[in-house]
């Protein structure tokens, strides 16, 4: 069962090569010279690493421990709590990784140091939705809300503000994105799903979901209206009081209609509402999808007219970290970037900011399968060995840059966000 | 203990009993579920149906391959659970003596014991994590996690210190005094002997709430997840039911623990008796040791 | 060495008990006292929008009593307190009295006792997502009610409603209404109970009249912990309500999930109150502690 297909394609990282040496001469001209000093020393050092499931997997560790030769622990917790720590125990962690939407909130806490792109090996490689242009594509959709791209960049390694891309200093260091959309069991359904509209069709009520996030959920629910043409939002990611009222106003009457039949908040309980046949219509997270199907139930994430609700996620720089820790952290991020975490999180569903990498380590047939929506020639595993599709299936939303390309909406904290969640708030107790 | 007294059954003893039965089902009903489920299949997931018999989930708890590596906070968590148990007891019998013969303050304590044993969970770890925080100190499963089990365990250890104090039989001591005995021998070899039982149990009670404990815990356990949060990571972005396989084990686990508990109790009670019957035997007085 | 400790004894019992509850003290004063003061403090300051920032407003407090939301929140909690309280009362009347008077032999009790004791091992996150298959629609219960033919279509209340949400505080929480009912209940002389029978009191005049007032501390005790533990649980609630249920804990979990801990902290402050002032009628008609 358990294999570690990327094991054999450890990459050679050049950047810590070349720190070790410098750093060997630096020691050895200081000390007189015992370069391996530095080689033993790598061993010791242990890098906390705190972060979400969707990222911070056992396989992963091990083969982060093997190419780098010191130790990574990471412990997992939920994207809330890990706010939480982020912005009260910066001590906790060297790094920390939450979503952008988070960012706003736990950066200025002044609890991190920026991330110095010079030193990062692969930062020239990173595309362009990191950077000025803010796409992967010049035809791409720019998406409302939040972009990742706003919050991105600061103006010096101590500085809690967040400035105009491009500058030298990274707020986070950006890792996976994808994006998401609503979940269906086509089997009980019967026919295709297009367009969000159908999340608040009576058809199904009491057998539709929404996710229990109160940022994230309003946003899944204002697609839904907008695509319905109750109602046209100035920036559904960032609404106005009025707006967030007409939405929290008709969630409340969806509720006592008894339109969803569950509010989830945890990724599990996604899976068991689909799985039940509790539900045919929700909010979910693509790996949902993916843990769904694989027990033999079919499900789909569906491709959508209005497009899709995006999201990322990045390593925060404790500023605790200092000294030879931190060049360990930044050889991580190199090691990271290089290609064959690329690879595992692409089996995953994810995209790493660096596909050319990515591309190296994995097989063509694969790449085609993940980034190009092309119809599989072999069969499609997961990162642990599972058969995922079978040859002939094309993945549900086709290409990355079918997803990527139309993003409508980022995950987002608003500037009213106090009031959406009072507003929220109300609701659950409506 | 009451051997040749004839039973006489209080009216409703079948009913009773058949309630009790019951309960006890209902108690045990979600165990088995976790029971039956830890055994799912490979590719099953949290729920029925079952897609097959294997010991897939339990090798995943053992070896860990995705997320949720459930060896380390179990440690944690039995570690802190036996640091919180001795302390429990330690405290509680400590304010039990002091409450016993009564002290300046006793009053005003007592209700702060009461106010720490109705502090919303959320407020005290809410308050110990910002606490931590705002002296520059990161709090740890040891530190801050000690603290917040303790202020959850400790009330109830005392609690039940003073419940089992109040029927302390008096005469024993004041007999062991007119003897001679010491304060502290009277300790050592009256109070400490007959109050085993009830710091056993509130050792018991330490333990359990300890080592489930989630909601005191989950902004306080710094770097390292134990072993509630830890699950309740997992619940958040994964669906195996390597949890369920986890639960298995820790009821065979907690199963050992009762037994050698049992074992204990059985022993202290049995000394109890034959020292209480030597007590008896010398000064023809009869000390309450049933039940 | 008992020479050299009979020495200091004068010493020793004058502060003896001072000393004795130095522990105790120590506990409350850095795992209660400091952190009600930390959040007292925090209820104060200002929120940006985004995060806070140290200061001295009430906007905080104003929020809080000028929200239509915080009562009903309340009412809800309350209500699900009330049921819950409810259940675990008469089921832990029912459990003690058989445990303390049914059963007779010591050491059957200590096995029923830990036969109850022992599901509380099993992991209580566990235990609480083990409802889901157990209450679902696909779940044991309905299909074996489908099974026996009791019913056509599945039962949906069963679960993500406030049923599997006092289902779960019932399986949790009763053993917390029976320890200390059985404790006031295994005090209470037999021979009054003989006594009253044999003058012809009915089994019910002896439970009202008898039992239940010398049961009171425990139902207090009892009632403490209930209403503490469901009005302090935030995961449950929220799991097995389908996330539908607005309790008091669970918007001031939606706050601090999204870091605004000026909001939540000055909600604490007021859960805390109104717990404190619930416990204090609790204890203005019972001295707990005289009876204990």
């Amino acid at each position: 069962m358990k294999i570690s297909p990327s094991k054999k394609l450890l990459p050679s990282i050049t950047r810590r090569s070349a720190l070790k040496g410098g750093a060997a001469a630096v020691a050895a001209t200081a000390l007189g010279g015992f370069p391996t000093v530095w080689a033993q020393d790598i061993k010791d050092i242990e890098i906390h690493m705190l972060g979400s499931a969707v990222s911070h997997i056992k396989e992963l560790e091990l083969m982060a421990e093997e190419a780098l030769g010191f130790q990574i622990l990471q412990t997992v917790v939920d994207f809330a709590t890990l706010g939480q720590r982020a912005a009260t125990q910066p001590r906790s962690f060297d790094t920390v990784e939450p979503a952008y939407q988070q960012i706003n909130a736990i950066w200025p806490t002044g609890n991190f140091q920026a991330v110095d792109t010079t030193k990062l090996a692969y930062w020239d490689q990173t595309i362009g939705l990191y950077k000025k242009e803010g796409k992967i594509w010049p035809d791409a959709w720019y998406g409302q809300g939040q972009h990742p791209t706003q919050v991105q960049y600061t103006s010096a390694i101590d500085s809690r503000d967040f400035v105009e891309p491009e500058t030298q200093w990274l707020t986070m260091i950006p890792t996976n994105h994808n994006a998401d959309t609503l979940g269906i069991r086509p089997d009980l359904i019967g026919r295709p799903i297009t367009s969000w509209a159908e999340f608040i069709n009576p058809e199904f009520e009491g057998r539709a979901a929404l996710q229990n996030f109160p940022q994230i959920g309003l946003m899944d629910l204002a697609m839904a209206i907008e695509a319905q043409g109750m109602m046209t939002y100035g920036n559904k990611g960032n609404m106005t009081r009025d707006e967030i009222d007409t939405t929290i106003d008709f969630l409340i009457e969806l509720k006592q209609k008894g339109h969803f039949r569950a509010f989830w908040g945890t990724f599990s309980e996604s899976v068991n509402l689909m799985l039940s046949g509790e539900v045919v219509i929700q909010s979910m997270w693509s790996p949902a999808v993916t843990a769904v199907r694989s027990q033999g139930v079919p499900c789909i994430y569906s491709d959508l007219d209005e497009g899709y609700r995006s999201w990322g996620i990045g390593f925060l720089l404790s500023k605790f970290v200092e000294g030879k820790k931190l060049d360990a952290v930044y050889d991580f991020f190199d090691w990271y970037y290089s290609g064959p975490a690329g690879a595992f999180f692409a089996r995953q569903g994810y995209y790493m900011p660096t596909p050319e990498q990515t591309r190296q380590y994995l097989p063509a047939d694969e790449w085609d399968f993940w980034f190009e929506g092309k119809p599989a020639v072999n069969e499609i595993k997961d990162p642990f060995g599972n058969v995922m599709e079978k040859a002939g299936s094309v993945r549900d939303g086709g290409s990355w840059k079918n997803r990527m390309g139309r993003v409508a909406i980022w995950n987002s904290t608003m500037a009213e966000n106090a009031y959406v969640i009072q507003r929220w708030n109300e609701f659950l107790t409506a | 203990m009451k051997g040749g007294e004839k039973i006489r059954r209080a009216p409703g003893f079948i009913p009773r009993t058949i309630f009790f039965w019951l309960f006890m089902l209902f108690l045990y009903g979600p165990i088995a579920v976790i029971a039956i489920l830890s055994f799912q299949g490979p590719q099953g997931g949290l729920t029925f149906p079952m897609t097959g018999f294997s010991l897939h989930w339990f090798k995943d708890v053992i070896d860990p391959t995705y997320i949720g590596d459930f060896r380390w906070p179990f440690g944690r968590s039995v570690i802190l659970a036996v640091i919180v148990m001795a302390l429990t007891v330690l405290v509680s019998f400590l304010a039990g003596l002091a409450y016993r013969k009564g002290f300046v303050g006793g009053t005003v304590l007592f209700y702060l014991v009461i106010t720490c044993l109705v502090a919303p969970s959320f407020l005290v770890s809410l308050g110990i994590g910002l606490g931590f925080a705002n002296l520059e100190m990161q709090t740890q499963w040891w530190s801050g996690g000690l603290g917040a089990h303790l202020s959850w365990t400790v009330p109830i250890g005392v609690l039940i210190m003073l419940a089992v104090f109040a029927r302390f039989d008096r005469s024993l001591e004041e007999a062991a005094r007119d003897l001679g005995a010491t304060e502290w021998q009277n300790l050592r070899n009256v109070v400490i002997p007959i109050m085993a039982p009830g710091m056993i149990a509130v050792g018991l009670f330490g333990f359990t709430l300890s080592y489930d404990e989630f909601p005191r815990t989950s902004l306080v356990t710094g770097t390292a997840n134990t072993l509630p949060v830890e699950m309740v990571a997992v619940t958040g972005t994964a669906a195996t039911p390597s949890l369920y396989a986890v639960g298995t084990m820790t009821t065979v686990f907690s199963l050992a623990v009762i037994i050698i508990s049992f074992v204990a109790i059985y022993f202290v009670q049995a000394r109890r008796a034959g020292r209480a019957r030597s007590v008896q035997a010398r000064y023809g007085k009869k000390p309450d040791v049933s039940d | 060495m008992n020479g050299s400790v009979a020495a200091l004894t004068p010493i020793l019992k004058r502060c003896s008990s001072a000393l004795q509850v130095t522990p105790l003290s120590v506990v409350l004063l850095l795992f209660l006292v400091g952190p009600v003061i930390v959040i007292l403090i925090f209820s104060f300051y200002i929120f940006n929008g985004f995060f806070m920032e140290p200061g001295f407003v009430t906007d905080n407090y104003e929020g809080i009593f000028t929200s239509f939301n915080t009562l009903e929140a309340y009412l809800a909690t309350f209500k699900i307190a009330a049921i819950t309280w409810a259940i675990t009362l008469v089921f832990g009347f029912i459990l003690s009295y058989y445990f303390v008077f049914d059963i007779i032999a010591f050491r059957w009790k200590i096995f029923l006792f830990l036969l109850s004791v022992v599901p509380f091992w099993t992991s209580g996150v566990v235990r609480m997502i083990s409802w889901i298959p157990f209450l679902g629609k696909e779940g044991l219960l309905n299909r074996a009610l489908q099974g026996i033919g009791v019913i056509d279509e599945p039962l949906e209340f069963l679960l993500f409603s406030e049923f599997a949400v006092i289902v779960s505080y019932v399986h949790m929480y009763t053993l917390f209404m029976v320890a200390p009912l059985f404790n006031v209940m295994a005090k209470i002389d037999r021979s009054l109970i003989e006594a009253a029978r044999d003058s012809g009191a009915s089994a019910i005049q002896i439970f009202f009249n008898i039992i239940v007032p010398l049961c009171k501390p425990g139902i207090a005790i009892g009632t403490i912990f209930v209403v503490a533990l469901v009005m302090g649980d935030f995961v449950s609630i929220r799991v097995l309500s389908g996330g539908q249920a607005g309790t008091v804990l669970m918007s001031m979990r939606n706050q601090v999930d999204v870091l605004q801990y000026p909001f939540a902290c000055a909600s604490a402050v007021l859960l805390l109150i109104v717990l404190l002032m619930i416990v204090g009628g609790i204890m203005s008609v019972v001295d707990v502690r005289k009876q204990l």
